[in-house]
């Protein structure tokens, strides 16, 4: 697809979320706000960085050593949209809920497609290693709460959420363990291997590999 | 001690790969010296020989714990990344810095417990560590499990690079396990050396174990400072021994690798694989990962089918490599002409303490036999027969393959002897108090039980005068080990 019409479905996608059928039907459920539209907004943001990556500011893509800062933000950025009081603010205010849908496709979709890849396999295998167990202990603090941590949902939409997230943690568990096993790697991170292995004066930085 | 230096490619100085496993060694040599003698202590106390307070007994025993089995892991993963990366590439910054993550997080759990007073046991079941009674702060108690977490990062970071490179050459861990080897569908020439294969099994198992260990950890911290956060204590506990258990248990198997690549280069002949050495690894794969529910063998409210799978599992768990690595040491020794060294000798014990070792284990994995047997001696006897005659023995034999390639053995021997003859009563002592019901984690013993504590007194003291003389003999065989080639080529 070319920049310009992914550029073009990216914006309608966004759209779309951002129309009250859609945005509602997805924040009424705190699983469906949590685990679908904000995934959703991500995924755009990832399409924004297809869009962007060849236009890419030489500098930023040099600031961005291996990756880390993108994935800071991205790391940040998600973990402070997993607070209740975000996800209530995101309800109450519809003002605050368009700072999370801008900054969640620019600030966490966008770093993560374009830092990703600029990331060396050991980064990003952390990240995951990461990722999955703060998905489980969420979802596990939100089951254990003892009161409703949401002002706009329910304790028993808040238990459904906390489930899910722990469901969301052990499928991408399985399907990293599957993909690790068989060896498989998707087309996107073979590239980025080989943008890595052009880079790998940058990766014995992160820790020289070498074998006897 | 001369850390060899080099200059890299970068221009900056790195550590060499050699001098970074033995840096691990040396940090093992201590730790377990250390945690050996805060095991004596507790035997001394149980023994009425020396007057210990029961809070501090609990406190030396989270620690003799929490240390043992942190040093296991650390000492096993240097022997496993020695070998490993003979083959693949993998990175020595990310090896140190597991040793730099590992010191720290030793530094926390240390302060927790000897500054704090933290005594919750090194499985920190939740959520006792938040319940001290006031006998250790919420800070102590955060500082323990922030300092597992500290330990937790370290070992990921260190199973992931070994994944890497193992990925860069395999293509995949189930290549890299040899699957295809171990149902006939390649040749087993063709399959991966056994230093990879185990490599292989211990990242997948410690990596899934991490994972799980650092979302309960996480939770418990927070239950910590917010109590009215809680979680279901039964689901915790699974959590806990899964990423507990596992951790432990891998350290075996990362340490066997002494075995497969030591024994071949004083016998002279090569560690064969087969279809039947990949299947072991394979299925004890599977075992490792879902054999935990031994531990909850008392936990009624746990589903049936839970706990007569932990049974079934725990009699089978660790037969299948502990029957291909015995039956391959013995061909490998058998009729070889091998002149025995203490280098040689730790190893075979190893073998022999590990097959030894899991008799006990596998009577007390039976739910008959459990439900008597849990809290008795028996179990601290079965698993410091596989871990101090076993684990700790390969590791020993590691260092001594690594420091003294001559054969000025002597002082070793002796070393060894002490080592073997002091285990042996130790473990006796444990097994013979547990089936005469003695308790054990208790601080306090009645008059009964004193032979038991005794005996055990007197043959732990000997086992730490023989791992004493062997870690010497490592620190002075240390300085020319730097520069040294391996044995091997």
């Amino acid at each position: 697809m070319s920049t310009r019409r992914l550029l073009i479905a990216a914006c309608g996608f966004w759209l779309v979320l951002w129309l009250p059928p859609a945005r509602s039907a997805l924040e009424s459920d705190m699983a469906l706000h949590m685990a679908l539209q904000m995934p959703l907004l991500i995924v755009l943001g990832v399409l924004l960085a297809a869009a962007a990556r060849h236009d890419e500011p030489r500098w930023l893509a040099s600031a961005d050593w291996l990756g880390i800062p993108g994935i800071v933000a991205v790391v940040l950025g998600t973990s402070f949209w997993m607070l209740p009081l975000a996800l209530d603010q995101a309800i109450a205010d519809f003002r605050f809920d368009l700072v999370k849908f801008l900054t969640l496709p620019i600030l966490v979709g966008m770093p993560l497609g374009l830092s990703w890849r600029r990331m060396p396999p050991l980064g990003r295998a952390f990240i995951w290693a990461n990722f999955i167990p703060k998905l489980g202990a969420v979802g596990g603090l939100y089951l254990g709460a003892p009161t409703r941590l949401c002002a706009y949902y329910r304790i028993d939409q808040q238990e459904l959420a906390g489930w899910t997230l722990i469901a969301v943690a052990i499928a991408l568990g399985i399907t990293w363990f599957i993909a690790a096993f068989i060896g498989w790697t998707p087309s996107c991170a073979q590239q980025a291997s080989r943008h890595s292995a052009e880079g790998a004066g940058r990766q014995r930085a992160f820790g020289g590999a070498s074998a006897a | 001690m001369t850390m060899a230096v080099t200059a890299g490619r970068t221009g900056r100085t790195a550590i060499s790969p050699r001098a970074a496993v033995l840096a691990y060694l040396a940090v093992a040599g201590v730790v377990f010296l250390l945690m050996m003698l805060l095991g004596l202590t507790m035997r001394l106390a149980q023994a009425q020989w020396i007057d210990v307070p029961p809070n501090f007994f609990y406190v030396v025993m989270t620690m003799h714990g929490a240390g043992m089995v942190g040093i296991a892991g650390l000492s096993s993963a240097a022997v496993m990344w020695h070998f490993v990366r003979r083959h693949d590439p993998v990175s020595t910054a990310v090896f140190l810095t597991n040793l730099v993550f590992f010191l720290i997080g030793a530094v926390l759990i240390l302060g927790a417990g000897f500054i704090g007073g933290f005594g919750a046991a090194w499985t920190f079941l939740f959520p006792l560590p938040a319940h001290s009674g006031g006998l250790w702060s919420v800070n102590a108690a955060a500082s323990y499990l922030i300092g597992l977490i500290f330990i937790g990062v370290g070992f990921l970071l260190l199973h992931l690079d070994i994944a890497r490179g193992i990925l860069s050459k395999y293509h995949g861990l189930g290549a890299a396990l040899g699957v295809k080897q171990a149902f006939g569908l390649a040749p087993a020439e063709a399959g991966p050396p056994p230093a990879v294969t185990a490599s292989t099994m211990a990242l997948i198992a410690n990596i899934l174990g991490i994972v799980v260990g650092a979302a309960v950890l996480v939770i418990s911290l927070v239950n910590l400072y917010v109590p009215s956060f809680t979680f279901n204590t039964l689901a915790a506990k699974n959590l806990i021994y899964y990423f507990g258990h596992t951790f432990i248990n891998v350290t075996i198997y990362m340490a066997v690798i002494a075995v497969y690549e030591i024994l071949p280069v004083y016998s002279h002949r090569k560690w064969k694989t087969n279809w039947a050495f990949y299947l072991a690894w394979v299925l004890s794969t599977v075992f490792v990962l879902t054999v935990y529910t031994h531990h909850l063998l008392m936990d009624f409210a746990m589903p049936t089918w839970t706990l007569v799978a932990g049974q079934v599992i725990s009699w089978l768990s660790g037969l299948p490599v502990l029957l291909v690595t015995a039956f391959g040491t013995l061909t490998v020794v058998y009729r070889s002409g091998l002149r025995w060294n203490p280098a040689a000798a730790l190893v075979f014990l190893g073998v022999a303490g590990w097959a030894i070792g899991v008799i006990p284990a596998i009577a007390d994995g039976t739910i008959a036999v459990n439900s008597v047997m849990h809290n008795t001696q028996w179990v601290p006897g079965h698993f410091h027969t596989y871990l101090l005659l076993g684990m700790v023995a390969m590791v020993l034999g590691f260092m001594t393959y690594l420091t003294n390639p001559q054969p000025r053995y002597g002082f070793a021997w002796l070393g060894y002897w002490l080592y073997l003859v002091g285990g042996v009563i130790f473990v006796i002592a444990f097994l013979l108090a547990g089936a005469a019901s003695v308790p054990r984690r208790y601080a306090v013993h009645v008059a009964q039980w004193l032979p038991y504590d005794r005996i055990g007194s007197i043959g732990a003291a000997l086992a730490i005068a023989g791992v004493l003389i062997l870690v010497v003999r490592f620190f002075v065989g240390m300085r020319t080990a730097v520069l040294a080639e391996d044995p091997i080529g």
